[in-house]
């Protein structure tokens, strides 16, 4: 049973990497325009996401501390700095996206303009991470999150053609369009390997107070937390490309997206669509928030644990409330939500390998890592991940230009 | 503990994690000093902790900007504090150190004056009420 609530660690993780406004955005767009041909990038981003996530919650269990954390050790701070501001930035411009795209679930579901909302979404993701703990936050988004199960419930009730999905998830040559295609593939793994994902991920870990014995649970709720997120966001694409694709509906106007659960639930789909979208945002931007606290306050020693009062830990806290005080400006400034969202998939693609380098280091040293090091399967899988990455940076922004 | 196969100055002790007796997070060794002495070999002489110090180990300017910007503006000193070897309990991914109430207020005065400054005065700001 105790085991069986640390599934909620890998669920909330997998909230912010596959449930939020980017992931569900670049999903619907791809199913609209390319059907299922687009399903290989998240069976391909959930298998980095997975390693990666694994491998950092190992280190949590093994040697206490989060990877931020052992990278500023065993690297110092000249080059920590690099990643560090890389990732706050990034998390920075993905939480504005969130708190936005949270936002416009609120004017979807009532036709009240975006901007009335910003300011209440992120006073409530701030009253949430100061006067709640880690681990009510994690279990009421797990279970929250579970409502986006309502896509995969509506995929099945499609039934697709399954020699087609078979097809969708080995890559091919787009029939036309291909600098779309490309645009869109880059956007889907930047959003689903995202690095806060593993910073986040490891954070929680040692907010858990893991040890080595949940080195078995750390695989499974691995595995199991980057399958769930991964199946809903391909449930995402086979409803967009049954319900959108064939009514020409291209899936850039989350006002017409929001339609696509129609079909299956009715009345309800359309409520259960905003819902979805709602708490995937929140989720994600309770995360990225945290996220930001834990990797200054990591980097600089300072006490970080969502568990203790703000009082006890008073820059933890003073943190992510500037955090989210700073992702309100682009909403509250009118700028288009899911453009920026856009820009900040590509971001977080170009800082990619500045940001999974540093992991082949940390997990082959045995002064953190003991006897559990990376071994060669999951050695072979980082340095193909961090090759993947550069591969995405450097076509991120072109892509950008033609396909965007 | 320590003893056995020596102290590596910058693989255990430079930007590790300080914690006391009771694990709370005092900050990292940003800077470890050597003390170099007449017609005898140098010895180390302390570790360093302060944003001053990790400032200029970025770069020596950033470090002057930085010492110079707290003492005309910030209300809080952010003079480096420095912890002599002898106050190392156990050294292992991170460190624990022993050192009295008076060293550990100077090592969380940031910390301190927020909580005091910031966040008492904000609803749920106090310690007992979560």
């Amino acid at each position: 049973m105790k085991s069986l609530t640390k599934i909620g660690l890998g669920i909330l993780t997998s909230v912010g990497g596959y449930l939020e406004v980017g992931s569900i955005g670049t999903a619907i767009q791809a199913g609209a325009a390319f059907r299922f041909s687009l399903l290989w990038t998240i069976a391909l981003g959930t298998i980095c996401i997975a390693f990666l996530t694994e491998m950092t919650g190992r280190l949590a269990a093994v040697s206490h501390e989060p990877v931020v954390a052992a990278v500023r050790k065993r690297f110092g701070i000249r080059v920590h700095l690099w990643p560090l501001t890389t990732q706050v930035v990034i998390d920075l411009l993905v939480l504005a996206s969130e708190i936005g795209g949270a936002s416009l679930a609120l004017e979807l579901a009532t036709g009240i303009t975006i901007r009335v909302w910003v300011i209440p979404v992120a006073l409530l993701v701030w009253a949430l991470l100061w006067f709640a703990t880690f681990g009510s936050i994690e279990h009421s988004v797990a279970v929250l999150g579970l409502v986006t199960l309502s896509f995969t419930v509506a995929a099945w009730w499609l039934r697709p053609n399954l020699a087609e999905l078979a097809r969708g998830l080995v890559p091919h040559r787009p029939a036309q369009d291909a600098a779309r295609y490309g645009y869109l593939a880059v956007g889907i793994l930047g959003a689903t390997v995202s690095p806060y994902l593993f910073s986040f991920y490891s954070s929680g870990a040692v907010e858990e107070k893991w040890r080595v014995k949940e080195l078995m649970p750390n695989r499974i709720v691995a595995a199991a937390g980057m399958m769930f997120g991964g199946l809903v966001a391909m449930s995402v694409i086979v409803v967009a490309a049954m319900v959108l694709a064939p009514r020409g509906i291209n899936g850039d106007f989350y006002q017409q997206a929001a339609t696509m659960l129609s079909l299956p639930f009715g009345r309800w789909g359309f409520r259960v669509f905003c819902a979805s979208l709602f708490i995937g945002c929140v989720g994600a931007a309770l995360e990225l928030a945290l996220d930001v606290s834990y990797i200054v306050g990591q980097s600089f020693g300072w006490a970080w644990s969502e568990d203790q009062p703000p009082a006890e830990e008073a820059r933890f806290a003073l943190g992510y409330s500037i955090a989210v005080a700073l992702g309100t400006i682009p909403s509250l400034l009118g700028i288009d939500p899911l453009a920026f969202t856009m820009f900040s998939m590509a971001m977080t693609v170009v800082a990619l390998p500045i940001l999974i380098a540093p992991l082949l280091v940390v997990m082959n040293d045995e002064h953190h890592l003991r006897a559990y090091t990376n071994g060669w399967i999951t050695n072979a899988a980082v340095i193909a991940i961090v090759a993947l990455a550069f591969a995405l940076a450097v076509v991120a922004i072109p892509l950008q230009i033609l396909g965007g | 503990m320590m003893a056995d196969r020596g102290i590596s100055l910058v693989r255990d002790l430079l930007d590790a994690q300080l914690l006391d007796g009771d694990e709370r997070r005092l900050g990292r060794v940003d800077d470890v000093l050597l003390e170099i002495r007449d017609g005898r070999p140098p010895r180390v002489a302390a570790m360093e902790v302060g944003a001053a110090t990790l400032a200029r180990r970025i770069n020596p300017t950033l470090g002057r900007w930085v010492r110079r910007a707290a003492i005309r503006w910030l209300p809080v000193s952010l003079r480096p504090v420095r912890l002599p070897l002898t106050t190392l309990r156990a050294v292992g991914v991170d460190l624990e150190i022993d050192v009295d109430e008076a060293t550990k207020r100077r090592l969380l005065r940031v910390e301190a004056w927020l909580r005091r400054r910031v966040v008492r005065p904000l609803p749920g700001g106090k310690e007992n009420e979560a």
